[in-house]
């Protein structure tokens, strides 16, 4: 770095030389007309100038751009230092960089996700996502259109509100159908988001609920490109869904994928296209109507709570006109788009906060270690200090040169993580194995993140820079200089401060650590869980009947023959049918009550539910505890039946048998022929809901082919899909996957929040390791003489080792008792997340106690070591 | 850094005074670094010698306050070098400098020629 270009700087320099030079040269003329020669003319004008160097720099000092030189030359003497010490330089900044980056990555996931809840609209801070009824952490959707449309025509306080259905369909009419995710949305849909169309229009307000020959659809801008092949001239065009016609008008702007967080849509489509959907649109009660999510943008001025309330009124007024459509609780309630409980943020806000607060954790404990080592560098260099300060320099000046070097350091260490980041923000796609769910998740790299970085990395400067170099400058400058090196203890201040700092490292990793460990010991509970069902040996298959455009009656016809056709393949033994796969975060909800039950005002009624072919249970291992489980005799023509959970039978019949009860499910009603086991249905660590099953011949609407094999279920794979495409060749087959796979979505939060606290608890060990063994090396060292002195008056080599130790034992206890109140105190926090094990689990919080003692002891271990084997007339020479 | 200290004080205590004979030096018309040394020198009889260190600072000081311009011209022996002029407002400092200076010679004066009877009484 040499000097600041720019400002002139380098022309005022040389122009200061040339008017110098000039000075010179008419003082030597001036001598020799005198009769001088030229020679001694030229030394008694140098002499008479003086000391150039130092009039050109009390000159520059009056441009008053002196800092900036100023600047630059501090810049490069702390660049000089840290060269230096490469040692130093390389693992201070390895050691920033890598806790940066802990905690820029964390970040860019959170900004990729809660900050852009949805990429492409705008003002999302002004989006609130609407809740009817009791809140839980995965809400099926809560409203239906007439409601929706009630509550958008009365409210006064949003500036729009839209409605969606996230569904998916077939793209048939190429040579391959096609599987997409598709939203029935409002025709306000991307006006309230503020979308703009790249091609074509959106949706008109007369297009919302009407039934047309054609239908419009909007497509997403990836389906254009990939299917459509970007095509310019698409809009106007006809293409076709589930054998349907339908006319493309628009397409989505790249970027934009729906309204859903962390959800993908491909294309979009109104409420009721082909009026099939009729009954929905004119209903608001029961199961079947309510199947829209609800967003709206608060007004200007407006907050939350206003809306909310008013929102309240709005929906209270409709419960009182359609009482027996609103059983239940039916409060409104509005979350922030961030933590909307629909798509993924709900999860996302339940566990990245956290995961930050881990990564802030171990930026703290290395700058705490940097500091240490910082510290000691700075004790080294006491007497360099010393001299810059008796010839002149100030405290400040002193202090702003060891911040600069801290600064310099933290410089370079963002820009490293920086570059780390990059690549690692979008690591976090990883942790979500492919599935049904269109997942769209990822962590973003954007001026957020930098911004991030650089205010991480500042204050990491100046915390492992600023406190050791305020420290260290109150040295007297002459008690140093007088002194000889060793025998002066370097301040009994700087002594406190390293042992302080060596006390917050052991105390800040051990929350980490007991927080990994706890995190650890979740996921292996939850891996070795019994969910209460078969998951290897399953395989599932969805076929897309419903979404195909088939009739009813060709759909069951085919459900008949797929159950005949996988009965019969070689491997398999047992084939059923479902509609719903637990554990892959996807639940579906219905109002029960048995019949002749008056519910009480706000008594929830929703239970969990699920229609299943026969023997579901028998191929998942689930067994009957009363009753009979479906047989292929349950038809449509049959009464309809039903099969409850335990939990189920509790709550409505308790202490009855539930047996041959009727249970007033939607609109229809259902004889209870079977009691089943609890079985998982979302979480291993839920707290069980009531869930019913319905016969799917009788009220299914999705074909799920589910199949219990004799050997791998993955061999089975092709044979499955090849019996179904002989059925029919048009049959779109789709997530063809052991059962073992697709639940692993449901633990996908428990390993990232174990990888993430394992790693950082890693870091936070290693530092704390590091951090005790080099203050208890430095400061063996610092005692050399002392140690030699005391063997020398007849202290044995084990006394020398239990000086060391104890000195270093003393400080672990300290960290030890602190970290272990403070991991105490922060334990609650993740209670929630774990699974099998107490927050203050004894195990674990004794065996990383003992493992950070035990660590701790081994770093001490290797300098008293050291010292004892010193001879004692040799420490006693060296001071 | 210590002679650098040494500096600043001399500059410090000269200031207003050294400040006030350049821009009397100038008042004769415009000179370089070197004539103003000289020009000092010959019309204080040899008693005052600025010392660069001194000198350059100030220059470029008062041209940051805009009481002196500088520019490059060639001197009769065809030497290029930086010439100072004095500008309208450091006439006027010079005129403000002169007056606080006439001021202090005076009241100096006041207290060391006490006239004798005085204080003898």
């Amino acid at each position: 770095m040499k000097g600041f270009p720019g400002f002139g700087f380098q022309r005022r320099k040389r122009e200061l030389q040339e008017e110098i030079d000039a000075h010179l040269q008419m003082a030597i003329a001036d001598r020799m007309e005198r009769g001088e020669t030229a020679e001694a003319a030229r030394r008694a004008a140098a002499r008479e100038f003086g000391n150039i160097p130092l009039v050109q720099d009390v000159t520059r000092d009056m441009w008053g751009q002196g800092w900036l030189e100023q600047l630059g030359r501090d810049v490069r003497y702390a660049l000089r230092q840290l060269r230096k010490s490469p040692g130093f330089s390389i693992t201070a900044t390895a050691m920033l960089a890598v806790a940066i980056c802990a905690n820029s990555t964390v970040f860019s996931w959170i900004d990729g996700t809660m900050l852009r809840p949805i990429p492409g609209a705008r003002d999302t801070g002004d989006l609130v996502s609407l809740q009817r009824g009791e809140r839980n952490f995965s809400p099926v959707p809560p409203f239906s259109y007439l409601d929706y449309r009630d509550l958008r025509e009365q409210n006064h306080t949003l500036a729009g509100m839209l409605a969606y259905h996230h569904d998916w369909i077939t793209l048939t009419g190429g040579a391959q159908p096609q599987r997409v995710y598709i939203a029935n949305v409002s025709a306000n849909y991307f006006d309230v988001l503020g979308i703009k169309p790249v091609l074509g229009r959106f949706f008109l307000a007369e297009e919302e609920t009407r039934p047309d020959a054609v239908p419009s659809v909007v497509l997403g801008y990836s389906l254009w490109k990939t299917r459509y092949a970007a095509d310019p001239a698409i809009v106007g065009k006809s293409i076709e869904v589930a054998r349907h016609p339908v006319t493309v008008i628009g397409v989505a702007p790249e970027g934009f994928v729906g309204a859903m967080p962390g959800l993908r849509d491909d294309l979009w489509i109104t409420l009721n296209p082909l009026g099939t959907n009729a009954w929905r649109m004119t209903h608001r009660g029961g199961g079947g109507p309510v199947w829209l999510n609800v967003i709206g943008r608060l007004r200007p001025g407006v907050s939350r709570g206003q809306a909310a309330q008013d929102l309240d009124t709005v929906m209270h007024n409709i419960v009182a006109a359609y009482p027996d459509d609103h059983l239940g609780e039916n409060r409104i309630t509005l979350d922030p788009m961030w933590r909307s409980p629909f798509g993924a943020n709900g999860y996302m806000a339940a566990t990245l906060p956290i995961l930050l607060a881990f990564a802030c954790l171990v930026l703290l404990l290395t700058c705490a270690n940097l500091a240490t080592l910082t510290l000691v560098r700075f004790v080294a260099r006491r007497r360099e200090l010393a001299i810059r300060q008796s010839l002149g320099a100030s405290r400040v000046q002193l202090v702003r040169q060891m911040v600069l070097e801290g600064v310099v350091l933290s410089i370079v260490a963002g820009v490293a993580a920086l570059v780390l980041t990059s690549w690692t923000s979008k690591t976090f796609a990883w942790f979500f194995p492919v599935s049904a769910a269109p997942i769209n998740l990822n962590g973003s790299m954007d001026h957020n993140v930098v911004i991030g970085i650089a205010v991480f990395s500042l204050l990491a400067g100046m915390l492992c820079g600023a406190l050791p170099a305020w420290r260290s400058s109150h040295a007297p400058a002459i008690e140093v200089l007088k002194a000889e090196s060793a025998s002066i203890s370097s301040g009994s201040r700087n002594r406190k401060l390293l042992s302080a700092l060596v006390v917050a490292q052991i105390a800040l990793s051990l929350p980490l650590l007991l927080c990994s460990g706890l995190f650890l010991r979740t996921l292996r509970n939850l891996a070795v869980a019994n969910p209460g069902f078969e998951q290897d040996h399953v395989l599932t298959a969805t076929v897309g009947v419903n979404i195909s455009g088939y009739s009813r009656d060709e759909e069951q016809a085919i459900r008949h023959k797929i159950l005949d056709r996988m009965s019969a393949l070689p491997g398999v033994k047992v084939a059923t049918l479902t509609d719903w796969i637990p554990m892959i975060l996807n639940q579906k909800k219905v109002d029960a009550y048995p019949e002749g039950y008056a519910p009480r005002p706000h008594e929830s009624l929703m239970v969990l539910d699920a229609e299943v072919g026969p023997r579901y249970f028998e191929s998942l291992k689930i067994p009957v505890l009363e009753g009979r489980e479906f047989t292929p005799d349950d038809n449509e023509k049959t009464p309809r039946v039903l099969i409850v959970d335990q939990t189920a039978a509790k709550r409505y019949w308790p202490g009855q048998d539930p047996l041959g009860k009727k249970l007033k499910v939607g609109d229809g009603l259902f004889t209870v022929v079977g009691v089943v086991r609890n079985s998982t249905h979302t979480f291993v660590n839920e707290a069980p809901e009531p869930m019913v099953y319905m016969n799917l011949f009788q009220a299914g609407y999705e074909t799920i082919v589910q199949v219990e094999t004799e050997g791998n279920p993955a061999d089975l794979a092709p044979a499955v899909e090849n019996a179904i495409h002989e059925i029919d060749t048009r049959l779109p087959v789709f997530d063809v996957r052991p059962l073992r796979e697709s639940t692993q979505i449901a633990n996908s939060f428990a390993v990232i929040e174990s990888t993430l606290a394992g790693t950082f608890a890693l870091i936070g060990l290693v530092l704390a390791i590091t951090g005790i063994y080099g203050v208890v090396t430095y400061r063996t060292q610092m005692r050399t003489h002392e140690i030699g002195v005391r063997m020398a008056l007849g202290a044995s080599r084990v006394d020398v080792l239990r000086l060391v130790l104890l000195q270093g034992l003393w400080l672990t206890g300290i960290g030890l008792v602190v970290g272990l109140a403070v991991a105490l105190g922060l334990t609650r926090f993740i209670a929630r997340m774990l699974y099998g094990i107490g927050a203050n689990d004894p195990i674990t919080v004794v065996s990383v106690v003992m493992l950070l003692g035990a660590m701790s002891l081994l770093a001490c271990y290797f300098p008293a070591h050291r010292a004892m084997r010193r001879n004692p007339v040799t420490a006693i020479r060296e001071l | 850094m210590g002679e650098k200290d040494h500096y600043k004080n001399r500059i410090e205590l000269l200031q207003g005074t050294l400040d006030m004979l350049i821009l009397q030096t100038l008042q004769w018309g415009p000179q370089h670094g070197y004539g103003i040394v000289q020009a000092l020198r010959l019309r204080s009889g040899e008693v005052l010698q600025v010392e660069t260190g001194s000198l350059y600072p100030a220059l470029h000081r008062l041209e940051r306050q805009g009481w002196v311009q500088s520019e490059w011209k060639q001197t009769e022996s065809k030497q290029r070098a930086r010439y100072y002029r004095i500008t309208a407002k450091g006439e006027k400092q010079l005129a403000s400098d002169l007056g606080r200076w006439e001021r202090i010679v005076e009241a100096i004066g006041s207290v060391m020629y006490v006239k004798p009877e005085e204080s003898e009484s």
